[in-house]
């Protein structure tokens, strides 16, 4: 899953809008955002029911095409990317991970996770090695051939995150992971998601859970179908209104105070 | 961007099927009947075409058959008993005859009279015992051997009468029956001749020589108040190469001699192959429309069955297209379940079919025909099927919103 740590946007969202219903009962799941992920990030999304996050990510998973605004994805407008060549993107670009696992019941484990590379073209012996290989990563290569019905939460959960990875997918989209889930076996599939940012996967993650966003390295909440706050907003005015080289006077106080107390 | 999903997709299908068995071969069931009515069908047809065209080809392949009535289309043709024995008036004359028999090239012309009333001998005769005026030239034509005697001839008394072997033993008691008498419509005839067996009822003269009598033709017009009522005249060529030649002529001649009107069919070759039994086509038409009424009512059932399946798989459809299946593969994938249900009740079918068909050809004649042309036609008609009534569904499955599909709960 290594891939390339250059911060270059991989999402950018400008202006965007979701209404649902008509007339009187027209509402704005998502009112006007701006939004750009650069790649590499950690984004967890926050915020009460009803406020658009999933719907927000659903627009990014280019799952839902009914918007209006602009949606960039590798700086490529989603508009002009056609309905095929968006579903193979969501096949081989983006790993999706829901709150309710979403394993196909008649499939074993082993076919849930070789579904997306059925979707990218691999033939059918040669994506079942590699779901196989994933799983062994994830330590359910002994539940390959098991239904999903006769696993725990926290087994399936872990599936749907192997399948989810299964492409190499550089953009992870998390929708309440751990929603379902018992507090170790959510530390678990945190510790899993934290391994996978460490590799340089983008992962956006919708969650309920504050303790969660410890793992993120940028945390938005929403409200209202806008973005209420964006820790990645926050830190800039902090960075402008110091002067550089007060923090390299500072830097440097502090490099003397280290090496005296060293000695 | 190559995507070679068929075999995920007849891996999927037959996950499904073998996860609702008993709902599946239900489903199957409707076309199972549809296509083993359609290979009943088409497999007898096929073995009384054969019989007749070997026939044909037997006899050197020169025979043409004039028929009353213009030619209709090859479907009424299965589906429509030929109006040998109506009421309605013959189209073909003695003067056509005449006529005929000028033509270059023609070796031999035998008109075909078949006229009803009862035949009283020493028992009575059965009831579809045919009465058959013609001429002695269709002892050529045909190829009639005689077991005894001789056949109708320019030197022999008008009164004479050719019977066929079996009829000879129903009304005579004997299958030596030379010389003995009976008489048809009144009048009296006394039998010169008895007929080799031939063993083929069906033939492109629809006569059962075996169950016949054969009079002189001008004896027959006697019976039939003068009138001639021709059936069918029998032509054969000098030669197989000057066929078309004779085809063309008479073609030329019939209709000056008709004001222009063609009302009048000339066959050749597979044409007069096909069955001319009249019971046969009453039971392929009856048969037909079984088959097709099983076949429509099949096809809503595989229709009906895929949209259950879509609905019970809303939310499958929802996470496959969240994990990249473009609407093309979601269609493709439903698609493949409903032909794989149409092409194994198709094979299934296929075989019930031909084993339909053996058993009724114990009580036939001729055997059924075994052809690629049954096995193509059955599984071409399970194909149209699982497509046509399949597409519905598979393109409701492929237009589903994933979103909507991802929140079902089912």
């Amino acid at each position: 899953m290594a891939i390339t740590t250059k911060k270059t946007p991989v999402i950018k969202l400008r202006d965007l809008k979701k209404r649902f219903g008509i007339g009187d009962a027209e509402t704005y799941a998502l009112d006007g955002v701006d939004l750009t992920i650069k790649n590499g990030e950690f984004v967890a999304i926050m915020g009460p029911s009803g406020c658009g996050k999933t719907t927000l990510l659903n627009i990014i998973g280019l799952l839902d095409r009914s918007y209006f605004g602009q949606y960039e994805l590798d700086e490529k407008p989603v508009d002009s990317i056609s309905r095929r060549k968006q579903a193979f993107l969501r096949s081989k670009q983006i790993g999706y991970i829901f709150q309710n696992f979403n394993l196909v019941p008649r499939l074993n484990i082993i076919e849930n996770v070789a579904l997306p590379l059925t979707y990218s073209g691999v033939p059918r012996i040669k994506s079942l090695i590699i779901a196989s290989d994933i799983l062994k990563i994830f330590h359910l290569n002994e539940r390959e051939y098991y239904m999903p019905h006769q696993l725990s939460g926290g087994q399936i959960q872990r599936v749907a995150i192997a399948r989810a990875l299964v492409n190499k997918p550089t953009i992870i989209l998390a929708d309440e992971p751990t929603g379902n889930l018992d507090s170790r076996s959510s530390h678990i599939i945190m510790e899993e998601l934290a391994q996978l940012h460490k590799d340089g996967n983008t992962i956006i993650m919708v969650t309920h859970n504050a303790n969660l966003t410890t793992y993120a390295t940028r945390v938005i909440t929403m409200l209202d179908g806008k973005i209420d706050t964006d820790s990645h907003d926050l830190a800039k005015p902090e960075k402008t209104k110091l002067k550089r080289p007060k923090v390299k006077k500072t830097k440097k106080k502090l490099a003397v105070k280290l090496k005296r107390k060293k000695r | 961007m190559t995507r070679f999903l068929i075999i995920n997709h007849i891996h999927n299908a037959q996950q499904s099927l073998e996860s609702s068995r008993v709902r599946s071969a239900l489903t199957m069931l409707g076309v199972t009947i549809g296509v083993a009515s359609v290979t009943a069908i088409l497999a007898l047809g096929g073995g009384a075409g054969r019989v007749i065209n070997d026939q044909i080809n037997m006899l050197g392949g020169n025979i043409a058959v004039i028929r009353p009535g213009a030619t209709v289309n090859p479907i009424s043709n299965i589906t429509q008993p030929q109006n040998t024995q109506g009421y309605a008036t013959s189209s073909l004359s003695k003067s056509d005859l005449e006529k005929l028999k000028k033509i270059k090239h023609i070796d031999s012309v035998s008109p075909l009279m078949t006229l009803g009333g009862t035949i009283k001998a020493d028992s009575p005769a059965p009831a579809n015992t045919k009465i058959l005026a013609t001429t002695p030239e269709l002892a050529g034509i045909s190829n009639l051997k005689m077991r005894e005697g001789q056949f109708l001839g320019s030197d022999i008394n008008e009164n004479s009468a050719v019977v066929g072997q079996q009829l000879s033993v129903n009304i005579f008691g004997t299958e030596s029956s030379i010389g003995s008498k009976m008489s048809i419509h009144g009048q009296p005839f006394v039998v010169v001749g008895v007929l080799k067996p031939l063993n083929k009822p069906i033939n492109y003269n629809s006569v059962d020589y075996d169950n016949a009598v054969i009079i002189n033709y001008s004896m027959g017009e006697k019976l039939n108040k003068n009138n001639s009522q021709i059936q069918q005249i029998d032509i054969k060529a000098d030669s197989i190469n000057n066929l078309n030649q004779v085809v063309k002529d008479i073609n030329k001649v019939l209709l000056k001699n008709h004001d222009g009107e063609k009302d009048f069919s000339i066959l050749v070759g597979d044409q007069i192959s096909q069955p001319t039994s009249q019971l046969f086509y009453s039971i392929a038409g009856v048969t037909a429309a079984i088959a097709a009424i099983s076949l429509f009512v099949g096809g809503i059932g595989i229709m009906n069955i895929m949209l259950v399946t879509v609905a019970e798989r809303t939310r499958e459809i929802g996470i496959r297209k969240a994990l990249g299946a473009s609407n093309t593969d979601i269609m493709y994938q439903f698609l493949i379940e409903s032909l794989a249900i149409s092409i194994l009740g198709g094979i299934v079918g296929y075989v019930v079919g031909y084993a339909i068909a053996f058993i009724i050809s114990e009580f036939l004649v001729f055997s059924p025909a075994i052809n690629w042309q049954v096995a193509v036609t059955a599984m071409g008609i399970s194909i149209v099927m699982g497509t046509v009534f399949g597409l519905y569904p598979a393109i409701r499955a492929a237009r589903s919103d994933p979103i909507e599909s991802l929140n079902r709960h089912n």
